[in-house]
């Protein structure tokens, strides 16, 4: 009998920064990880520890280290940049604590953006960003610019940019970490909605509502996870 | 570039516009600078080459050397020489040329198309072979019509002009064209001249000339007649009747023409090349002073390609999150180059139109003030430009490389973006 899908699987991470003239900073010093599919893991630790860096790494965005990672069975390390590429437009979804939606044009157009650059040619791009602002409760906000939303409304714009692609993993680096307490519940509720519809999730928080609604909670020490 | 990234190449020049606007509007001046000299330089060009100084460059004109050098060659131009110089390699045709060497006078008095007229002219004559004529020729033949029957008479194209532009309007007198003047018969006294005492015993032959067309290969200052006739002429007045004056050399093609005139030389004779010179030297004075003014042209194009560059690295670095975003759902490093290379393309495109439009609109403006506000004179065009389609398609084509060469740096900044970094926090 086969157990769980393994959807993460990092091996022996090691990742080091220049540090001027204090030499090498290493922020991850041998971290393995295994996430299951379904999983919603939340990766905790002190600022600095390392978390976003983790996070970059397993998305593909960050190719400066030393170690094995694969994602949805896709080995990351020595991928060439297109390749990487095609990975985060198919395979992963970010969501970052400032949102990063373009400004000046509406929720709709930001929740196309990863079409833009995706090679697959697949009909009905508009319905389907509709949809997955349909997910996150934004259905009627679609011609709205980010100017005209509020903080957990942008971020939810960010959330259904990450669904669009229906990807296998969504990675988020402090998704609460600039929303009021009850725009974060509400966001925190949402993650676990996905969650539950199977979605796998891997969160870097430093939050406590975050850490609670997770599946498993993992904590970045010394470069290590625990 | 794939069709996808369109949106965002729109979306980036509408969310910035004064930009966009500024760097179109460097490019099409510079571009509408270029088009607009290039053509005029091409139309001024074209009226010294077609008109002030129409030369065939396929005709070499032979004359003969001032001194004879005997055994070595040189001096007059006889039927044998004639014969030599046919035979040189690369020439078609040999076209022989005799003035009528008794001068001539024509002392007209009557009605000039509808305007009485009383004026005495002396008048040169040079006889040519028919051939060399004869698309020009409107009436009857070009051949000798025999003693006492009107001779048929080619006037220059360059003479008619002149008359129409600059002497006409003075003296009252009609515009004239070549079809008017195709049957207008006039006289003319051989052995006479207003400036020139003639020989003894030499006794006025007198005669009727009979235009019967206008050519670019007629005689300025004079008629030019058949050939025939300048011998039947000379040898009435006791001349030479068996020299040349002058021999048209018809190249097979125009790169024949310098081989051909160095052999020509090389027979000791002389090639009368002051036209084919004069012509050079104008069209090298609008050469030059085109490709003065299409060097400054160019210099405005890359002012404005400094100023894309300009423009795009700022506009590069102020969407460096927006670029990381980019990175973060998909982007690989040749799509953000291309996006940003797009962006300039689209605004060379633009200022590449309306830069020529501007061009053209521009020429079409001086064109309808110059044939208001300036006077009648002589070659005066209709329109002082020429836009070849090469010429147009090369502006809008500038204008696109001069926005791709401004953009090119900060696309490949934009294609560097590090996610990482510009994501944090």
């Amino acid at each position: 009998m086969s157990g769980p899908e393994r959807v993460i699987e990092a091996r022996h991470l090691v990742r080091a920064y220049d540090d001027g003239a204090r030499g090498q900073l290493t922020v991850l010093d041998d971290a393995s990880l295994e996430v299951n599919a379904g999983e919603f893991v939340a990766i905790v630790g002190r600022s600095g520890s390392g978390k976003s860096t983790l996070l970059h790494v397993l998305g593909g965005l960050d190719t400066g280290y030393r170690g094995q990672v694969t994602v949805a069975g896709l080995r990351l390390d020595g991928l060439d940049d297109a390749a990487l590429s095609r990975f985060r437009n198919e395979t992963v979804g970010f969501v970052f604590q400032s949102f990063h939606l373009l400004s000046g044009v509406s929720a709709l157009e930001n929740v196309l953006l990863p079409a833009r650059f995706s090679a697959r040619r697949v009909g009905g791009l508009e319905g389907q960003a509709r949809q997955a602002l349909e997910r996150v409760g934004l259905a009627a906000h679609a011609a709205r610019s980010p100017g005209r939303l509020s903080g957990g409304e942008r971020q939810r714009v960010a959330i259904a940019r990450a669904l669009f692609s229906s990807p296998r993993v969504l990675l988020c680096d402090e998704p609460t970490g600039n929303l009021d307490t009850a725009t974060a519940d509400e966001v925190v509720a949402l993650f676990k909605a996905l969650n539950q519809q199977g979605l796998t999730i891997v969160a870097v928080t430093h939050e406590d509502r975050l850490r609670a609604a997770a599946s498993r909670v993992l904590t970045l020490t010394g470069g290590k996870l625990s | 570039m794939s069709g996808a990234l369109w949106p965002l190449v729109k979306l980036s020049l509408a969310r910035d516009r004064r930009t966009a606007v500024s760097s179109a509007f460097g490019l099409a001046v510079g571009v509408a600078a270029l088009v607009f000299f290039v053509s005029l330089g091409l139309g001024v060009g074209r009226i010294v080459r077609e008109k002030i100084f129409p030369v065939d460059t396929s005709l070499v004109e032979v004359v003969p050397a001032q001194l004879s050098f005997g055994l070595l060659g040189g001096g007059a131009l006889d039927e044998a020489t004639v014969a030599r110089l046919e035979a040189l390699p690369g020439v078609e045709r040999a076209f022989k040329k005799m003035n009528v060497r008794a001068p001539a006078v024509t002392i007209y008095r009557g009605d000039f198309f509808g305007r009485p007229l009383h004026m005495g002219l002396e008048i040169l004559a040079v006889g040519v072979e028919p051939d060399f004529v004869k698309g020009d020729v409107m009436l009857g033949e070009f051949v000798d019509p025999g003693p006492d029957k009107p001779i048929p008479a080619i006037a220059s194209t360059r003479l008619l002009e002149i008359y129409n532009k600059s002497f006409a309007p003075q003296r009252s007198l009609p515009q004239l064209s070549a079809q008017l003047l195709a049957g207008f018969i006039f006289p003319i006294d051989f052995n006479r001249s207003f400036v020139t005492s003639t020989p003894p015993n030499a006794s006025a032959i007198p005669a009727q000339g009979q235009l019967v067309g206008v050519s670019d290969r007629g005689l300025l200052a004079g008629i030019t007649i058949p050939l025939e006739t300048a011998k039947r002429l000379n040898a009435a007045a006791n001349l030479d009747a068996k020299t040349f004056t002058a021999l048209s050399l018809k190249a097979v093609d125009p790169s024949q023409v310098p081989a051909i005139v160095a052999a020509v030389k090389g027979m000791g004779l002389r090639v009368d090349d002051q036209d084919r010179r004069m012509a050079e030297n104008a069209g090298a004075a609008v050469a030059i002073s085109t490709s003065s003014l299409a060097l400054l042209s160019v210099l405005i194009c890359l002012l404005a390609a400094f100023n894309i560059a300009h423009a795009f690295s700022a506009s590069v670095r102020a969407r460096e999150k927006e670029l990381g975003v980019m990175r973060a759902v998909g982007a690989s490093r040749a799509q953000l180059f291309r996006l940003v290379l797009a962006e300039a393309l689209l605004l060379g495109l633009v200022g590449g139109v309306v830069g020529t439009t501007l061009a053209v609109l521009g020429g079409a403006g001086l064109d309808a003030a110059a044939a208001r506000l300036l006077p009648e004179f002589p070659f005066k065009p209709e329109t002082w430009f020429e836009r070849p389609a090469w010429l147009l398609a090369f502006g809008v084509l500038l204008g696109v490389a001069a926005a791709a060469a401004g953009a090119f740096l900060p696309a490949r900044r934009a294609s560097r973006t590090d996610p990482v970094r510009v994501l944090a926090g």
